[in-house]
């Protein structure tokens, strides 16, 4: 039986380099906040940030990085239980199902791990990757009007999550 | 707002940090937020830490602080036309309208300086700042159960936002 192309492992510093490359990818960069490479840099490096604490995950496909997700674990005691968190696939690789085995590896994580009984999301409106967020049982919970200004047009963000 | 003579508003300056920690001394002050007693010093530092960009305010009575709002601006620039913010009141000083009137100026600062176009809270249920936002014109648009735990006792999160041109 063939081994499958997909694997996936916990983040390494040098998946810093892919995840600036794919938010510079415009059909990804669209679906963030980001606007110019310092944006993108400096949100890659607290993404990445987690990855001391075993939160980030990184898809490969042939060996080669091709996806990340990562908790981004709350600070506080109060807020412990429960993580808000972001997934990416290189745009190269999409319909592959690397979104999907990416964010239940991340899931898994999230609960055996970590002990989180939330995970949340926040997703502009459009982004066809809201339909992978249902599929995996995420419900809406709010929408916040007018998130992203972008060249004079607004996208609202979608608040879901999933409880655990 | 009960007439106080000595009541005046100025930008916030980081040795406001003082009056924050003095503030946050009580624990039961940590219950409107997501952090407790023993992890405010860095996210007390974080907040004082806007004021660099003239983006609180602190108000005195005879010249002492009495309570700092602090508009929380975003870093990216396509989401920049709003932002958070975070009120606190000296214990001492409630019910005398300061917080009301930090909230109206901090948003006008949001509105002239920042030149924003909406602003928006969290909070967490029950909060003695709802019936405040609400008249201010803040709406809600998000609710979250469970959102946070105190003592095993959850509290959900309600998000607001209020328009300034709407």
């Amino acid at each position: 039986m063939n081994k499958s192309p997909l694997e996936i492992r916990f983040a390494i510093d040098s998946d810093q380099q892919y995840l600036i490359e794919w938010l510079l990818q415009p059909g990804v960069l669209r679906w963030f906040p980001l606007t110019d490479l310092r944006e993108i840099e400096d949100a890659a490096r607290i993404w990445m940030s987690y990855a001391k604490q075993e939160a980030v995950l990184t898809a490969l496909w042939d060996g080669i990085p091709c996806g990340v997700a990562n908790l981004y674990l709350q600070p506080y005691k109060k807020l412990s239980h429960q993580s808000l968190f972001a997934i990416i696939v290189d745009e190269k690789h999409r319909g592959k199902g690397i979104g999907t085995k990416l964010l239940g590896e991340l899931m898994t994580l999230g609960k055996e791990r970590f002990k989180l009984e939330l995970i949340h999301l926040e997703v502009y409106e459009g982004n066809p990757a809201i339909h992978l967020y249902e599929r995996l049982g995420f419900q809406q919970y709010g929408m916040q009007r007018k998130f992203v200004k972008d060249q004079g047009q607004y996208l609202n963000k979608i608040l879901m999550q999933k409880i655990m | 707002m009960t007439f106080l003579p000595s009541f005046d508003i100025r930008y916030s300056e980081l040795e406001d940090l003082a009056s924050l920690e003095e503030w946050f001394l009580d624990p039961s002050a940590c219950n409107d937020y997501p952090f407790d007693i023993e992890e405010k010093g860095d996210a007390l530092k974080n907040w004082i830490g806007f004021s660099r960009f003239k983006a609180s305010l602190t108000g005195t009575l005879d010249n002492k602080p009495c309570a700092i709002a602090t508009l929380f601006l975003m870093p990216y620039k396509k989401v920049m036309h709003h932002c958070g913010f975070y009120l606190m009141v000296d214990p001492a000083c409630r019910r005398k309208g300061i917080g009301t009137s930090m909230l109206r100026n901090i948003f006008h600062l949001a509105k002239t300086r920042f030149s924003l176009e909406a602003v928006h809270a969290e909070i967490f249920e029950p909060s003695p700042l709802l019936p405040l936002l609400e008249k201010l014109g803040f709406q809600i648009f998000a609710r979250q159960e469970n959102y946070m735990k105190v003592e095993g006792c959850p509290r959900s999160r309600l998000l607001l936002e209020h328009f300034f041109n709407e």
